[in-house]
C-alpha cells in the first residue's frame, strides 16, 4: 500500500511539533524516519495510525484520501502501528491475546480462529507458539506476537516506532528479517529510530525529520556524515565560544569500568580540571548517561577510582558525592529533576544549605524571588514545577543547583530549549565553570559541543573516543566518529 | 520582571482556575456531595425509607443534645488521630493500610503497661501516662515494621500492612481469651475492666474526656505545622510527589519512609491508647472500631490536605453516632452511614478525576504541554 | 489572589467555629451539670417536651392509655431464633399485654457490629428517643448496664442474667435503679440432657458453649446431670460408656474471624461420632447443621437454646428446644415501672410447675422436637413431672471436673453454688476455664 502524507501541521500551543510535513512511501519500501528525540517522529506516526488528529493536511492511502479518527479505524484502513511497548495482555495465552482484537460477536470460536492464525502465521514466516502465556515472551517475541495481530487484521501498512530497544542483536536481527520477508510481500514498513546504523542496516529509504519539518530524504548507499549533518544541523549560530584557562585537577577518574544492561564501559581514563568542560557525544544510548551517573555516584563502578579532589569516591552513595561538590542534573527535568506539584519556592527550601526546623516562607519567597530574577526564570515563587515551560525548568534546575559545586554533570542541559534558553543556560553554567568548577555535558548537538566545550570524547556502541580537543575538531569529524568511524 | 508579570497575569489566573485552587474545585466537591446524598437516598427509597426522616434522624442524633455531641467527639479523637497520621504516610506517598493493626498495637501496649501497674503503689496519673506513651511507641513500632517491610524486604506497605492488622487483631484474640483472661471467664466479649482512676477524667455526666479531646486536636495541629511548615514536611511530600528527583537533589527518602511510618504510627497508637483509656476502659477484639479504615477515607476525600482533617472527621463522627437512630427510628441498618461514606469518597475522586481529565484537554488547547515532548528549539517559552 | 485569601478565610472561620462549639460545650456542661443529668434522666410521670417533640405523636394519638416507652438493647440480631429474638417476643408480649407501652430496641449491640459504640451509650440514644427504661439483655453488656445504672439513678433497669442487684451475690453492686432477672434453664437444660441421653446411639453427646463464665458453666452442667440422670438411671447403662464434651465458641454468637465458627464446631462433634449436639449458643448453627448432615443421610439430632422458635431451622432433627420467655417477667417490670413502683430485686424465677410451657406464666420452658421417639418423650415427660415433684439432680456425692468435691453424699447445691459453678464436673471432657 502506498502512504502519502501531505503538509501535515500540527500545534501544541506554539509548539509545532509537526510544521508541513509532506512525504510518500511506495508500497513495498521499508522507510526510515530519522530524528533526534523531540524532532517530530512520534507525532506524525501518532496522526498517521489514527492516535491523535492532525491540525493540517491530509493522508492518502493508494491515492485516496483517508481520515482516521482512531487507531481502530487506521486499522481497517490498513495502518497499523507497534509501539515501543507493546500494549498486550500479558496474563493471557498468545492466542486469546491476538484474538481480543478480532472482528465478531460475544462467543469465541476459539480452535477455528487458532486454525486460521497458525494459517496466516505460517504464510507471513512468523513461528508463533499459538498456547504460550503471553508473560513468559522475552520483548522481541511479543512484537512478533503484535506484528502478527496487526497482520492478522489487516494491517498492509507496518508502523514501528523505535522497536528496537531493550531487544538483544540477536532479536533486533530476527526482526530486521521479518520485516524484510514483509516488505518482500508488499507490505509498508515504516521504521521509526533516532539509531543511524539501524537506518543504514534496514532501510531501503529514510527521511530526515528535525524541528518539525521534513529536511531531507536519502536512499541506499548513505552518507553518514550527510545524515548526520542533516540530523543535527543548527541553523542558528550563537556566540563563538569562549575558552578558559585550565586550573587544578577536579575529578580523576583511573581505568574506570561501569555496567548497565547491554552497555559496558571499560578502561576509562580521565581528568577534568578546574574551570574546564568535557562534552560527551554520540548516538544517544551509547554509554554517555552511564560515564556522567558514575561520576555522580549514581551508578557504582565495576572496577576502577573516582576521584574528586584527592578524596577516593568510587562506592560511595550519591548523597557523600553530592556533599562533597557534585552536582548532578538528569535530562528528564520533570521526572527526575524537578517534584511535580511543588512550588518553585518548595524546591529552592528543599536544596537550602543548612535549613533549620520550622520554614520560613518569608524568606523563601525572597530567596526565590532572588533566584528566579538571576536565572532569569518566568514564572513567579508559587509556580509548581509543572506549570514552567521546558526552558524555565531548565533554568530552575540550574537555580537550585548547590552554588558550591565544583562538579556539574549535566545531561542534554539545553534540550528542547530555544536559542535565547540555550545561550542564557550556557552563559550561567560558564560563569560558575570560570569560577572554578568543571562541567561534563552530554548533547545530540554538534554545535554546542564544539562551542561549550574545551574537550570532547565520542561515545560509540560502548567505546569512547580518547579526548578531542574541540578547538581542532570539525562538525564533520565529529559527526564521523559519531556514526562509528576512527579517530 | 514587571512585563513579565503583565504578559504572565491572563493565562496565570485562567490555570490557577483550572487547577481548581478556588470556586470550581469547591463547587465540584459540593457537587460531588450533592451526588453521594442522592446515591444514599436512593438506597433509602429502595429500602422503603423516607430519606429526609432518616437524615434528620441521623442529624439529631448526633447533635440533638449535649450527650449526643459529646459521644461524636468521643469518635471524633480516635478518628482525628488515625486520619492526622495518614495524612503524614500519604504525603510520603505511602498507603499506610496497616493504620488499622497500628491502633490494635497500641491498645494492646496501654493494656499492657495498665495490668503490669494497676496493682502498685504508682500513683494513676503517671501509670496512665506511661500507658499511653507505650500506646504511642507500641502503634509506632507496628508502623515501621511495615515500613522495614517495604524498604528492605520489598514487601508493598499495603500488604505488608494488611498482614500486620490479620497479625495485631490474632495477637488481640489470643491475649484475651489466653493470657489476659478474665478470672474464670473465657470470652471474646474482652479483658477485666481497669479500675475508674485509671480512665481519663471525663467532663461532668458525658463520657468525652477533655485531655483526649486535647490530645487530638493537639495531633491535628501538630501535623499540620509539620506538613505545611516545616522542612521535614516540605521534604515528605517531595519524596511523595517523585522519589527519585527527591533523591536527586539529596532528599534521603527510605529514611524518610520510614519516619513518616513512625509518625502516623504513633498517631495511631495515641488513638488505641485512648480507645483503652477513654472508651472501653480494656481490651476489646473490635478496639479500633474500623477508625484506621476510616481514617484512609478521610484521607483520600481530602485528597491529603491537613487543614480539613479535623471537620471532616467530625462529619464522619457524627455520621457515626447519628446513625444509631436509624434501627431505633426507622428500623434501618446503621451501616448506611458507611455507604454514605463510602459513596461520599467514590463521588469526590471520581469527581476530581473528571475533573483533571477535561483540565489536561482544555491546557492542551490553551497552553504548551510542558510534560509532552518539545520540538528543537521551537519558540515554546509561554 | 482573592480568591485564596478567601479560601483561607472560609477555612479559618470553619476551624474556630468548631472551636467555638467545643468551648460553649465546656462552658454548658461545667456550669450547669444538673441540667445535663434531668434532660437525660426523665421520671416516669413526666415525659419531657423534648421527647414529645422528637417521638411522633401520631402512634399514641389514638390510645387512651398513657405512653410508657421501654428500651432495649439486644446482643444479636433482634430475629437470631435464638437468645436475642426471645428477648425481643417479650418485649412484643409487653406490648401487646400492657396498653400504652411501646418498645424501642438496638439491637447487634456489641462492638464488632456497633464500631465504636458502648452499652451504656446506646442506651442513652434509647433514652434521646424516649425510653424510660432500659433492658440490658446481655451478660456482653455488664459493664455498660452498669455504669448506665450509676449514672442515671432515675431511670429503671433490667439487666437479663445478672447478678448485680444480687445481695448475697459475689457482685452486689448497690445500685437503687438495677435489677437483675434469670431463669433457672438448669431444668430446661436437665431436660434437654435427658432428651439427648435418650436419642444418642453413640453415647457420644456434644454441647456447643458459647464462652466461658459461671452461667454457661452451670448450663453446660445441667445438661451433663439430665444425661448422666437418663443413662444411668432411664436407660441402665454403664455410666463410662457415656460421653459428654464441651466445646466453646468464644462468644455468645459466631463473630467472624474472632470466635471459632460454631457451624464447623457442630461439624466436628458429627464427624467425630458424637449423634446429638446440645447447643448453648445464641443462635441455631448447630441444629442447622444436624437438618443438613441428616438430609446427607446420617442419624443426627441437635437441641437448640433459647427461643421457642428455633425448632423451625430443622424440625425433624431436633429433639426439643429449653427456651426462655421472659414475657410475664418483663409484664411485672414494665408495669411496675410505669407505676413508679420500681425497687432493685434479683430474681431467679423458677419454671411454672404446673405447665412449664404456659405462655403467660412460666419463664422457662422445653418444647419438645420431632426428631424425640414416642418412648423418649413419654420419658422426657416423666422427668419433667419427676422435677416438678421435687427431684433434684443437684444433690451430691458430686465432684468438679479436676476431681475435687463439690457437693458431699447427699447435700443439696444453694443458690450460690449452682450460680458460681468454679468448673464443669466430673466426668464432662472440656475448658473448664480458657487457658
Amino acid at each position: 500500500m502506498e502512504v502519502q502524507l501531505l503538509d501535515i501541521r500540527k500545534h501544541f500551543g506554539p509548539i509545532k511539533a509537526n510544521d508541513g510535513i509532506s512525504l510518500s512511501v511506495p508500497a513495498g519500501t521499508i522507510q526510515g524516519i530519522l530524528g533526534e528525540n523531540g524532532a517530530g517522529k512520534s507525532t506524525l506516526m501518532k496522526i498517521l495510525s489514527g492516535f491523535q488528529p492532525a491540525d493540517n493536511g491530509s493522508i492518502l492511502l493508494d491515492g485516496r484520501e483517508v481520515a482516521m479518527k482512531s487507531p481502530a479505524d487506521a486499522l481497517r484502513l490498513g495502518v497499523g502501528m507497534l509501539h515501543q511497548d507493546p500494549l498486550d495482555f500479558p496474563a493471557m495465552r498468545v492466542a486469546d491475546n491476538l484474538l481480543i482484537g478480532a472482528p465478531g460477536g460475544i462467543r469465541l470460536h476459539r480452535s477455528q480462529l487458532r486454525a486460521s492464525l497458525a494459517e496466516h502465521a505460517r504464510s507471513v514466516g512468523l513461528a508463533l507458539d499459538l498456547k504460550a502465556d503471553v508473560s513468559s515472551l522475552t520483548v522481541s517475541e511479543r512484537q512478533q506476537v503484535e506484528l502478527m495481530r496487526l497482520l492478522w487484521l489487516g494491517a498492509r501498512v507496518l508502523i514501528l516506532d523505535e522497536p528496537t530497544t531493550g531487544i538483544s542483536a540477536a532479536q533486533k536481527a530476527e526482526l530486521f528479517s521479518t520485516l524484510r520477508r514483509l516488505a518482500e510481500r508488499g507490505k509498508t514498513v515504516i521504521f521509526v529510530s533516532h539509531k543511524l546504523e539501524e537506518i543504514q542496516e534496514l532501510c531501503t529509504r529514510v527521511a530526515v525529520l528535525k524541528q518539525g519539518r521534513l529536511v531531507g530524504e536519502a536512499t541506499p548507499p548513505y552518507s553518514v556524515r550527510q545524515l548526520v549533518n542533516m540530523i543535527f544541523e543548527r541553523e542558528v549560530t550563537p556566540g563563538a565560544r569562549a575558552a578558559c584557562a585550565p586550573g587544578g585537577p577536579i575529578l580523576k577518574l583511573s581505568s574506570l569500568a561501569v555496567e548497565r544492561g547491554r552497555i559496558r564501559l571499560e578502561g576509562l581514563d580521565l581528568e577534568v580540571r578546574e574551570t574546564e568542560t568535557i562534552g560527551l557525544a554520540g548516538m544517544e544510548g551509547s554509554g554517555q548517561s552511564l560515564l556522567l551517573k558514575a561520576c555522580a555516584g549514581l551508578l557504582p563502578p565495576v572496577e576502577g577510582r573516582v576521584t574528586m579532589l584527592g578524596q577516593e569516591l568510587a562506592g560511595k552513595p550519591y548523597h557523600y558525592f553530592k556533599r562533597n561538590g557534585v552536582a548532578y542534573v538528569p535530562a528528564a527535568r520533570l521526572e527526575e529533576g524537578l517534584i511535580a506539584g511543588l512550588t518553585l519556592t518548595d524546591h529552592f527550601l528543599l536544596t537550602q544549605r543548612k535549613p533549620g526546623f520550622f520554614i520560613d516562607r518569608e524568606k523563601g519567597r525572597s530567596i526565590a524571588q532572588e533566584r528566579i530574577a538571576e536565572f532569569n526564570i518566568r514564572g513567579t515563587p508559587s509556580n509548581t514545577a509543572e506549570s514552567l515551560s521546558g526552558g524555565n525548568q531548565q533554568r530552575a534546575l540550574l537555580a537550585i543547583m548547590k552554588p558550591e559545586a565544583k562538579l556539574m554533570l549535566l545531561e542534554h542541559p539545553t534540550r528542547g530549549l530555544d536559542i535565547e534558553s540555550v545561550i542564557y543556560v550556557w552563559r550561567k553554567l560558564k560563569e560558575r565553570c570560570n569560577a572554578g568548577g568543571a562541567i561534563i555535558f552530554s548533547s545530540s548537538d554538534l554545535d554546542e559541543l564544539l562551542r561549550y566545550s574545551d574537550r570532547i570524547l565520542v561515545f560509540f556502541a560502548g567505546r569512547v573516543s580518547t579526548p578531542l580537543d574541540a578547538d581542532s575538531t570539525s562538525v564533520e569529524e565529529l559527526g564521523r566518529l559519531i556514526g562509528g568511524g576512527s579517530v | 520582571m514587571s512585563d513579565a508579570r503583565t504578559s504572565h497575569s491572563t493565562p496565570t489566573r485562567l490555570r490557577s482556575l483550572l487547577t481548581g485552587d478556588a470556586w470550581i474545585n469547591f463547587g465540584l466537591q459540593i457537587g460531588a456531595l450533592i451526588l453521594a446524598f442522592l446515591l444514599t437516598s436512593c438506597i433509602l427509597l429502595v429500602a422503603g425509607a423516607p430519606p429526609f426522616e432518616a437524615y434528620k434522624q441521623v442529624f439529631l442524633g448526633a447533635v440533638g443534645s449535649v450527650t449526643s455531641f459529646s459521644n461524636v467527639l468521643v469518635a471524633w479523637v480516635p478518628l482525628l488521630l488515625a486520619a492526622a497520621g495518614v495524612l503524614v504516610t500519604f504525603a510520603a506517598g505511602l498507603w499506610n493500610i496497616g493504620v488499622e493493626g497500628q491502633i490494635v498495637l497500641g491498645a494492646v501496649l496501654t493494656t499492657w503497661v495498665l495490668r503490669l501497674l494497676q496493682d502498685t503503689a504508682i500513683s494513676p496519673v503517671v501509670i496512665i501516662l506511661l500507658a499511653i506513651l507505650a500506646g504511642v511507641v507500641g502503634g509506632a513500632l507496628w508502623a515501621v515494621l511495615a515500613g522495614v517491610l517495604k524498604t528492605f524486604g520489598g514487601v508493598n506497605e499495603i500488604f505488608g500492612g494488611l498482614g500486620l492488622n490479620f497479625v495485631a487483631t490474632a495477637l488481640t484474640l489470643w491475649l484475651i481469651f489466653g493470657p489476659w483472661k478474665r478470672p474464670g471467664i473465657g470470652s471474646m466479649s474482652g479483658t477485666e475492666p481497669f479500675p475508674e482512676r485509671l480512665g481519663l477524667p471525663t467532663m461532668a455526666g458525658l463520657r468525652v474526656s477533655p485531655w483526649s479531646l486535647g490530645l487530638g486536636i493537639l495531633a491535628v495541629i501538630l501535623v499540620f505545622v509539620l506538613l505545611e511548615r516545616t522542612y521535614f514536611g516540605l521534604r515528605l511530600k517531595a519524596v511523595g510527589k517523585n522519589t527519585r528527583a527527591a533523591f536527586l537533589l539529596g532528599v534521603p527518602t527510605w529514611q524518610y519512609g520510614l519516619l513518616a511510618f513512625l509518625f502516623c504510627g504513633g498517631l495511631a497508637g495515641l488513638a488505641g491508647a485512648i480507645q483503652v483509656t477513654s472508651v472501653y476502659h480494656r481490651l476489646i477484639p473490635a478496639i479500633s472500631s474500623g477508625y484506621g479504615f476510616m481514617g484512609l477515607m478521610i484521607g483520600m476525600l481530602i485528597a491529603y490536605r491537613a487543614i480539613w482533617v479535623a471537620p471532616v472527621a467530625l462529619f464522619f463522627a457524627a455520621l457515626n453516632i447519628g446513625s444509631i437512630q436509624l434501627p431505633i427510628v426507622l428500623k434501618l441498618d446503621s451501616t448506611l452511614s458507611g455507604v454514605l461514606q463510602g459513596a461520599l469518597v467514590l463521588f469526590v475522586l471520581l469527581v476530581e478525576g473528571a475533573r483533571q481529565r477535561y483540565m489536561r484537554r482544555v491546557r492542551m488547547r490553551i497552553a504548551a504541554p510542558t510534560t509532552l515532548e518539545a520540538p528543537l528549539s521551537a519558540s515554546g517559552e509561554t | 489572589m482573592p480568591i485564596s485569601r478567601f479560601r483561607r478565610v472560609l477555612l479559618c472561620g470553619t476551624f474556630a467555629a468548631l472551636i467555638l462549639t467545643v468551648a460553649l460545650l465546656a462552658a454548658a456542661c461545667g456550669s450547669t451539670p444538673e441540667e445535663s443529668t434531668t434532660s437525660t434522666t426523665i421520671a416516669p410521670s413526666t415525659t419531657s417536651t423534648s421527647t414529645a417533640a422528637t417521638e411522633s405523636t401520631t402512634t399514641t394519638a389514638g390510645q387512651t392509655s398513657q405512653e410508657f416507652v421501654f428500651g432495649m438493647l439486644f446482643v444479636g440480631p433482634y430475629n437470631d431464633h435464638g437468645w436475642s429474638q426471645a428477648h425481643y417476643e417479650a418485649g412484643t408480649y409487653v406490648e401487646s399485654k400492657l396498653p400504652g407501652a411501646k418498645m424501642i430496641y438496638v439491637d447487634k449491640a456489641n462492638t464488632s457490629d456497633r464500631p465504636g459504640t458502648t452499652p451504656d451509650q446506646l442506651a442513652e440514644d434509647l433514652v434521646n428517643q424516649g425510653a424510660q427504661m432500659i433492658f440490658f439483655t446481655s451478660d456482653d453488656m455488664k459493664d455498660g448496664a452498669y455504669a448506665f445504672a450509676r449514672n442515671h439513678p432515675n431511670i429503671p433497669v433490667v439487666f437479663a442474667s445478672g447478678d448485680g442487684a444480687w445481695k448475697d451475690g459475689k457482685d452486689y453492686q448497690n445500685l437503687p435503679n438495677l435489677s437483675d432477672v434469670m431463669g433457672k434453664m438448669e431444668y430446661g437444660k436437665m431436660i434437654a440432657g435427658v432428651a439427648a441421653a435418650l436419642t444418642t446411639q453413640t453415647g457420644k453427646i456434644g454441647y456447643l458453649g458459647p464462652l466461658i463464665n459461671d452461667e454457661t458453666r452451670r448450663l453446660a452442667a445441667s445438661v451433663y446431670l439430665g444425661a448422666k440422670y437418663a443413662w444411668t438411671e432411664l436407660l441402665k447403662k454403664n455410666p463410662a460408656d457415656l460421653k459428654f464434651t464441651v466445646n466453646w465458641i468464644g462468644f455468645w454468637f459466631n463473630i467472624p474471624g474472632v470466635t471459632s465458627d460454631p457451624t464447623q464446631v457442630a461439624d466436628n462433634f458429627y464427624n467425630q461420632g458424637f449423634d446429638v449436639v446440645v447447643s448453648g449458643i445464641d443462635t441455631t448453627e448447630a441444629l442447622v447443621e444436624a437438618g443438613r448432615l441428616s438430609e446427607a443421610g446420617k442419624k443426627v439430632w441437635a437441641i437448640p437454646y433459647d427461643y421457642v422458635g428455633a425448632l423451625d431451622e430443622a424440625p425433624t432433627v431436633a429433639l426439643g428446644v429449653p427456651y426462655f420467655n421472659w414475657g410475664p417477667a418483663y409484664l411485672q417490670y414494665v408495669t411496675a415501672a410505669r407505676e413508679g413502683q420500681w425497687s432493685s430485686f434479683w430474681q431467679w424465677l423458677a419454671p411454672d410447675w404446673t405447665d412449664i410451657n404456659n405462655p403467660d406464666t412460666s419463664i422457662v420452658g422445653f418444647k419438645k422436637g420431632e426428631g424425640l421417639s414416642a418412648d423418649a418423650s413419654a420419658k422426657v415427660d416423666d422427668f419433667t413431672k419427676a422435677l416438678a415433684g421435687g427431684l433434684n439432680l443437684w444433690t451430691g456425692p458430686l465432684n468438679l471436673q479436676d476431681g475435687a468435691p463439690y457437693l458431699k453424699d447427699g447435700e443439696v447445691a444453694t443458690d450460690q453454688q449452682i450460680w458460681y459453678l468454679p468448673q464443669l464436673l466430673q466426668g464432662m471432657e472440656g475448658q473448664s476455664v480458657s487457658e
